[in-house]
């Protein structure tokens, strides 16, 4: 009994710590909808920043000039986005997906360049011991032996990424700033009607929302593993989009959908050493993800046919 | 006569108008990968020299640029009419994954005669890669999943299938080397020969025949016709008696074959197997859709796309080959130019960006 | 004076001329009313009041100080305001905040909601502008939407109101309602500018009138000296005829609808509607917008299916058909948009004349087209159609409103169907086009050709109909012969009135 509680804990800890990476990127998506700027460059902001998140760390050993860093790099391919989409009027997809292939590019040349590889490059590099994010250990929760495997090896950015979930939700929805994101995401014409500069909104508030995409990337290299592999984010970007799909663009519902999309990840991460083949395992997520989408359209479709 | 002019005139325009984009593109990123290769400490010279030697300097290096652009023409032409047609689709990947996947199998299984197999393999490939981009068309039409997401789920999945049966159901029997994650190898007579005595082989004259094969069916038939308007304005269509269920599977279908298509060529003519990651890796399907993106979706400027694109990575192999500079710089290059590409850079005819800002107020007032 | 313009002239990049040395003034408190036929320089002269275009030449006064507006926001800080012909709403969000939009009553940096309802519901009541604070814009009958509207521009302390084409949209009744509103505010020492082509409307509310023609004020009347008839007359140019249409007998049965009904989202949007069109018959449908014909048209022509119900075209049954076998059965269909149904912007001319018919003989066999039959079509229906348009591989963006309207209409009054159905065939059209394509559907007509006529303008329907049937609320709220016209009664049941 003891074992099967200890194991579901173990589980419901590897769900956490996929869950925040995922839920940090889908809270930037939710920003970038809620401004209708449709951001599909998730994926390769979150693989770039991860990969500076990791590099910052090699060459200087300071953890927050790592994570700083790595905000300011997704931050600033987020505002490369959201330029190119609002200001140049460019094909929101075609910027996307150029953000990505340039991304996997340009971190793969530099992994090339600097640790002579091409494929992963874990904490004992040629340099030195590398060190990620400290693991919190909150003194209450530490002693209790299930909630303590749950809460197991999460970091200070884990736990920030659900306060940002709540503060996200607080600014959109409660304050001014919010207030008028949310009204140019729904009507454009009729804000810049009143003189509201609109580009400027949605760039900053994009650009400013990127820099969570940044704490993710910190998660994925130097969260609950010290490493950085060849297209670490592994799709979550995309996945982050239809989380952000089926919240409708609300963070807190984010929470929700992403805890969602985490689970099936970890599942596949925790079922790997069942007797069950690692690549069809590794579908799981993916396969899940159109299942949620499909499976929740159908439901918002009998729901609306239901009212009536 | 002073007509007949002015539309040459006008045509010229069009034309110059249609390269400049493009052009300015390639120029602007191969200046700032020029940056990227001099801060690493290479001659930007010798490694672009290097870059165009290896892609074109000489015949065995055309040769392997225009096996190398086999693959990404049809992954282009896949791009191209989806796109066209309305729907953002990049399945591409995963439909070709899965069409080299089942070409390499059947081309080495199947105990009927070279010739046949070859036809036979190719035909399982444009079935498979049909069927996997029908799925996401019925994704969408079923259960309004949009396409960007099951696509790119999709490709995930193809990849992972692919990379378990080769793995474990169907890993080469008789390979040497235990760790090479492959099937077997196709026997010399159910491979796709070389034309020349090159490495290019037939391939890709048959997707020569498809850019020509689309460009009719998209200039001079009534699907074309149908296809186009339904990407303009899908509402339009079917005011105008367009079936748009119909369009959809059957652009889905076109497009699934041609990338099915594209990864069969890939398995018949180049590796002769499969190979496990060996779409993924590559970025065939990638480059396809920047090489439409460059042509604006001209079929046969896609197809000229393709082979610059190719040329970019065979030759950025031989610069990692004589310099420091690894390959992956090349990708850096394409992703610019498709940055660059999403916008409009310059203008070389005014016209339609002022019409259409006025089509607009228009439509509004 | 509050306002005066001095000799504003405005040229397009294109060369056209959209104003020519235009000089008006607005007094305070007072309603003006700018008249003008579609394509007489309004919207660009209010445009540029607004700050949306900036002029070429002249000068813009307002309280006797210069101004350059730059944008709307200009425009704005210099208390002008304007209700546009589309609503400005963010729709998900409530009455309130959309009024306080851009001037927020803060709490810190939080909106501070209670307060904001509070002050929108004062200022709803300063001005007699009922309404409810908390509601949802979208949920807002449309004559309440346009009261947000002004209230934004109140709550803006906007002391000149620009009107564009207020009335367009609404119910009679409402339109009621909203001169009451426009005397209101000029009586409370607002200034409006009404800009509109409904001379009742203008001569019911106005004190001064500028009659627009060519980009030019061709003269200023006050209200006291002038008439509809003299309005009508500058406006145009010529006076104005009415149409006289010989009597044809009805024949067969061409187009019939038995017991029609829609049900959308638990509500009835059309609900048992049984009419019919004989040929040699034109019949129009009367209603206010929204009350069910873009609904029924999309139900006949395949666009949306019926919940029950039948519809015959040729005595063939083609319910809930597609749009290809209704088009087959001799059904052609002028849509009520050109852009959103009508055309595809980005295509060729040829390409939006091919449209319906794609398929069929001469333009197209064994699936392949032929480009040189459709080019030389396309030029026919251009020539006569009388579109403006240098050659038929132009982008149908390239073309004016009122030209591309005209090219859907060339298109499928070509294909001579028996059946036609005819929805707002003459939106954004000058008059003269208008008067040709009334003619040449009048000519389908005497052909034998069945004309089902949607017109949101009244007097187009009560000049061209045989016979109309009243929509209302879905329902066929009446039916009326052409020499049992009466536009009285047909206004009343246009707004659920009963039946006589």
């Amino acid at each position: 009994m003891t074992l099967s509680a200890e194991y579901l804990a173990t589980v419901l800890n590897s769900t956490l710590r996929e869950v925040t990476p995922l839920l940090l990127v889908t809270l930037c998506a939710c920003v970038c909808s809620k401004v209708s700027v449709f951001n599909i460059a998730l994926e390769g902001t979150l693989l770039t920043s991860a990969f500076f998140a990791f590099l910052t760390q090699y060459f200087t050993r300071n953890i927050y000039l790592s994570v700083l860093v790595s905000v300011l790099v997704a931050m600033l391919i987020t505002f490369i986005m959201a330029f190119f989409i609002v200001h140049l009027n460019g094909q929101s997809m075609i910027v996307g997906m150029a953000i990505n292939t340039f991304s996997l590019g340009f971190t793969t040349f530099m992994l090339s360049m600097v640790f002579n590889t091409k494929g992963t490059v874990n904490a004992m590099t040629p340099n030195g011991l590398l060190t990620g994010l400290t693991k919190l250990s909150i003194p209450g929760l530490r002693d209790i032996p299930i909630v303590r495997t749950v809460f197991n090896n999460l970091t200070v950015i884990d736990y920030l990424a659900f306060a940002l979930a709540i503060v996200t939700y607080i600014v959109m929805y409660k304050t001014v700033i919010g207030f008028r994101l949310r009204a140019i995401g729904i009507n454009k014409s009729a804000a810049s009607s009143l003189g509201i500069r609109v580009k400027r909104y949605q760039i900053i508030s994009t650009t400013i929302s990127g820099g969570m995409i940044g704490l993710a990337g910190c998660l994925l290299t130097l969260g609950s593993v010290t490493l950085f592999t060849q297209n670490i984010s592994a799709a979550r970007g995309y996945v982050a989009l239809a989380a952000n799909n089926l919240c409708k663009g609300h963070p807190l519902g984010a929470l929700l959908s992403s805890f969602l999309f985490g689970f099936t990840k970890a599942l596949a991460s925790v079922l790997q050493n069942t007797a069950a083949k690692q690549q069809l395992l590794e579908c799981i997520p993916y396969v899940s993800t159109i299942a949620a989408m499909a499976i929740y359209n159908v439901i918002a479709r009998r729901k609306s046919k239901a009212l009536s | 006569m002073t007509r007949e002019n002015r539309n040459w005139k006008k045509t010229l325009l069009a034309i110059a108008d249609g390269f400049s984009q493009p052009l300015v593109a390639v120029i602007i990123s191969l200046f700032l990968a020029a940056i990227v290769i001099t801060i690493c400490g290479e001659n930007v010279f010798t490694a672009y020299g290097a870059m165009l030697r290896g892609a074109f300097g000489n015949s065995f290096y055309l040769n392997d640029t225009l096996k190398r652009s086999t693959p990404i023409i049809m992954g282009g032409l896949a791009v191209r009419i989806a796109w066209r047609s309305g729907y953002e689709a990049m399945g591409g990947e995963g439909q070709m994954i899965l069409g080299a996947f089942c070409a390499a199998l059947v081309a080495y299984y199947l105990p009927v005669p070279g010739v046949v197999r070859i036809v036979l393999a190719m035909l399982a490939a444009s079935v498979v890669g049909a069927a996997y981009s029908i799925l996401s068309g019925w994704l969408y039409e079923r259960f309004q999943v949009t396409f960007i997401i099951s696509t790119l789920m999709l490709n995930y999945i193809a990849n992972y299938f692919a990379s378990y049966m080769t793995n474990y159901v169907v890993k080469d029997p008789d390979g040497l080397d235990i760790n090479a994650v492959q099937t077997g190898k196709i026997a010399v007579e159910a491979r796709l020969q070389s034309i020349f005595s090159g490495s290019v082989h037939w391939g890709f004259a048959f997707a020569l025949i498809c850019v020509a094969l689309m460009t009719f069916l998209f200039k001079k038939t009534s699907f074309g016709y149908k296809s186009r308007m339904g990407g303009l304005n899908p509402k339009f269509a079917l005011y105008g008696g367009v079936n748009p269920r119909k369009m959809l599977y059957l652009v889905m279908i076109i497009s699934g074959v041609s990338a099915g298509l594209g990864g069969a060529f890939e398995a018949l003519g180049s590796k002769y197997r499969y190979i496990d990651q060996m779409i993924f890796t590559t970025g065939y399907a990638w480059s396809g859709m920047v090489a439409a993106l460059l042509a604006n979706f001209n079929p046969i400027g896609t197809a000229v796309a393709s082979i610059l694109l190719a040329g970019l990575s065979t030759g950025g192999s031989a610069m990692q080959r004589s310099t420091i500079i690894p390959l992956e710089v090349c990708n850096m290059i394409e992703g610019i130019i498709t940055l660059l590409m999403s916008v409009r850079l310059i203008r070389i005819t005014q016209r339609g960006y002022k019409t259409k800002r006025k089509a607009k107020g228009g439509a509004r007032a | 004076m509050i306002f005066e313009m001095k000799d504003i002239t405005k040229v397009y990049e294109d060369g056209v001329v959209a104003n020519d040395s235009v000089s008006l003034h607005l007094n305070k408190g007072e309603i003006l009313s700018i008249v003008g036929e579609n394509g007489a320089g309004k919207s660009t002269i209010m445009k540029i009041l607004y700050g949306l275009v900036k002029p070429s030449y002249g000068e813009i006064y307002v309280k006797g100080e210069r101004m350059r507006f730059r944008t709307p926001s200009d425009a704005m800080a210099a208390g002008i305001g304007m209700v546009q012909q589309h609503f400005m709403l963010f729709e998900e969000m409530t009455v309130a905040e959309n009024i306080v939009f851009k001037n927020e009553i803060r709490k810190g940096l939080f909106m501070d909601m209670d307060k904001t309802i509070e002050t929108v519901r004062a200022l709803s009541e300063k001005y007699s502008l009922t309404i409810d604070p908390s509601a949802r814009s979208a949920d807002c009958p449309v004559g309440l939407r346009q009261r947000v509207e002004i209230l934004k521009i109140l709550y803006q302390n906007a002391e000149i109101i620009i009107f564009d084409e207020p009335s367009a949209v609404l119910t009679p009744l409402e339109v009621d309602a909203l001169l009451e509103t426009l005397k209101n505010l000029a009586a409370s020492g607002k200034s409006i500018v009404l800009i509109t082509h409904k001379l009742q409307e203008v001569m019911a509310v106005s004190d001064r009138i500028y009659v627009m023609r060519a980009g030019k004020v061709v003269a200023e009347r006050m209200k006291s000296e002038t008439s509809i008839e003299e309005l009508a007359f500058l406006m145009v140019g010529h006076p104005m005829t009415t149409r006289q249409i010989p009597a044809v007998h009805p024949g067969s049965r061409l187009l019939e609808m038995k017991a029609l009904t829609l049900t959308q989202d638990g509500r009835d949007v059309l609900k048992d509607i049984s009419i019919h069109v004989d040929a040699g018959e034109i019949v129009g449908i009367a209603g206010v917008s929204g009350n069910g014909q873009s609904e029924l048209i999309q139900c006949i022509t395949g666009l949306c299916a019926s919940t029950s119900g039948q519809v015959l075209v040729q005595g063939k049954d083609v319910t809930n058909r597609s749009v290809r076998e209704i088009r087959d059965a001799g059904l052609a269909h002028i849509s009520e948009d050109r852009f959103v149904w009508g055309s595809a912007v980005q295509a060729t001319l040829e390409e939006n004349a091919l449209m319906g018919r794609q398929d069929s003989a001469p333009f197209s066999s064994h699936g392949l087209v032929r480009h040189s039959t459709i080019r030389s079509y396309a030029q026919k229906l251009i020539q006569d159609f009388g579109v403006k348009a240098s050659s038929p591989t132009q982008k149908m963006q390239e073309l004016s409103g009122g030209n591309a309207q005209k090219l859907v209409v060339a298109r499928e009054m070509s294909m001579n169907t028996p059946v036609l159905i005819c929805c707002e065939p003459t939106r954004g059209i000058d008059i003269g086009a208008m008067e040709s394509i009334h003619d040449k559907l009048v000519a389908r007509r005497e052909e034998g050709a069945a004309v089902l006529l949607v017109s949101s303008e009244l007097t187009e329907i009560m000049s061209l109909s045989d016979r109309i049937y009243v929509l209302y609320g879905g329902k066929i709220n009446g039916e009326f012969q052409r020499d049992a016209m009466d536009d009285k009664h047909l206004g009343l049941l246009m707004v659920g009135g009963a039946r006589a």
